[in-house]
């Protein structure tokens, strides 16, 4: 409980949201779910704390704009309603968030923030800006120019590259999936949820390549791959259902909630394996 | 009178509508609604009329700073970033609640101005464009300041209407006068600046241009832009 109980000093936090939690099973935005998290997490920065929101759904909100039912498969219908729906979920995001007295910037990346060390450093600049100007920056990969089927593989990856382009202490991953299981939960009754992982092993990898969501884009896999990414930064990483934003709140209460990788350096780690 | 020989073959005549913020904005840093919604009037009637419009539109930075309460637009590029992020948002809501009127549905499109040096990414924003405007969505284009290592162009994006068309083929640039408001349309490959005084002249003078095409343009053709607003205006 110790590693739980750390989650109460974080002070910058990068919180991701998946389509899946921001929608109905039909497509349609859930507005009532997107109020909570923006008075959420409004309510968190005006306690003094850094907040970076990271969103998928502008596909699915372009597609709805246009009275679509399909979501899309080829790259270029993508990107259209891409760029379509993410003029229109911001403006939602910016009308909940200014309800709550908050403002909020956009912040459109694409996969040469990484590649790029000059991309990379301004990015950090510009996000280190941001909120120091007490905004809370939502960031979205800007897929209408970007190259690759999506270039980030989906948002969890995305999440995770911002979260250390900020120097997060967390990452809170929401989505679908209340956390990783012990088995897959949809055959296996005895299915437990793993509440903390201290190294990603290949078994862990291949618990997770089972219990994956079928509706999100990334499924467990990516999940595991952005905690990978977190751990090795140092940065806490937490997977937790999406279903009420105010798991965001238990989580930083130290509440035992979803999966814990824990981040920190391997030694610390391996010491703390000893002692048990 | 329209000329329906253009209408009638395969490509759709395609129109780069540039905007500085300026010609849209009060005094106070506030958007005008009266000129935008006229603006977004005109252009949604040009897309009716059977043109593909893409609109390059600068913005950003002067509407973050009216948001956050600034008196002066910052000066630091860090800043300018910043500004460019909150106010973006703000940008495109804006031209979104004035099209809404006229039941245009727009999209909006950031690019860096490094787009040019990267093959697959032009192409990848070329499909986007290309499907967009088959789609009939009006694409709003910005320079996308928060993460551009380039120098931020706060008041010209003449340079980036300029890369819009080249990338999408566009058949002429339109470019709103920030002076007194009025409309010119620059066709391309040295042809003279066409003046248009108001929002009926402007649908006039693109109707002209586009018989002008459909007579001499009988197998594609690249079309080259003048590079800089001096180079429009000198000639």
């Amino acid at each position: 409980m110790k590693f739980r109980e750390n989650l109460k000093s974080k002070n910058r936090i990068v919180v991701k949201i998946g389509t899946s939690s921001l929608s109905f099973p039909n497509g349609r935005i859930n507005f009532h779910r997107i109020e909570k998290l923006a008075r959420i997490l409004s309510q968190l920065r005006k306690k003094g704390m850094q907040v970076v929101l990271v969103t998928s759904g502008a596909i699915g909100v372009g597609a709805a704009r246009i009275g679509m039912t399909e979501r899309p498969r080829e790259l270029p219908r993508k990107q259209a309603l891409a760029a379509i729906g993410q003029a229109e979920l911001i403006k939602i995001y910016q009308k909940f968030f200014e309800e709550y007295n908050q403002l909020v910037a956009q912040v459109l990346l694409t996969r040469d923030v990484v590649e790029e060390p000059e991309r990379n450093r301004n990015a950090k600049r510009t996000l280190a800006r941001l909120l120091e100007m007490e905004l809370i920056p939502i960031i979205n990969e800007n897929d209408t120019i970007a190259t690759h089927e999506i270039e980030f593989g989906d948002n969890d990856t995305l999440s995770a590259i911002v979260a250390c382009l900020v120097e997060a202490g967390l990452l809170i991953i929401l989505s679908d999936i209340d956390g990783l299981y012990s088995a897959d939960p949809h055959t296996d009754p005895a299915a437990e949820i793993i509440h903390s992982v201290h190294d990603i092993t290949p078994e862990l990898e291949k618990l997770a390549s089972g219990a994956g969501s079928s509706f999100s884009t990334g499924g467990m896999v990516t999940k595991i791959s952005a905690a990978r990414i977190c751990q090795q930064a140092g940065v806490d990483c937490i997977i937790a259902s999406g279903s009420d934003p105010a798991v965001i709140l238990e989580i930083l209460e130290g509440k035992k909630i979803g999966t814990h990788f824990v981040a920190g350096p391997p030694s610390v780690i391996q010491n703390e394996s000893l002692q048990k | 009178m329209p000329c329906w020989r253009m209408e009638k073959s395969k490509r759709r005549t395609r129109i780069v509508v540039r905007i500085e913020i300026a010609t849209l904005i009060n005094r106070d840093g506030k958007i005008n609604r009266r000129k935008m919604d006229r603006l977004a009037m005109v252009l949604s009637n040009l897309n009716n009329s059977g043109k593909q419009i893409i609109v390059v539109s600068s913005g950003a930075i002067v509407l973050g700073s009216e948001k956050l309460g600034l008196s002066n637009i910052p000066s630091a590029k860090i800043d300018m970033q910043a500004m460019a992020a909150v106010g973006q948002a703000e940008l495109i809501r804006s031209y979104q609640r004035s099209f809404d009127e006229y039941g245009q549905i727009v999209a909006q499109v950031l690019v860096t101005s490094d787009i040019v040096d990267y093959p697959q990414r032009m192409e990848n924003t070329r499909n986007t464009f290309d499907m967009l405007l088959s789609m009939n969505i009006l694409p709003i284009v910005n320079e996308n300041d928060p993460v551009s290592t380039t120098d931020i162009e706060l008041d010209d994006n003449y340079p980036l209407a300029l890369k819009v068309a080249n990338i999408t083929g566009a058949d002429f640039i339109v470019i709103k006068s920030p002076d007194n408001g009025n409309y010119d349309i620059v066709a391309g490959n040295n042809q003279p600046v066409i003046h248009a005084e108001d929002e009926i002249s402007l649908q006039e003078g693109i109707e002209d241009l586009c018989c002008r095409d459909a007579r001499m343009a009988s197998h594609p053709r690249e079309i080259v832009f003048p590079a800089s607003m001096e180079m429009i205006y000198s000639r």
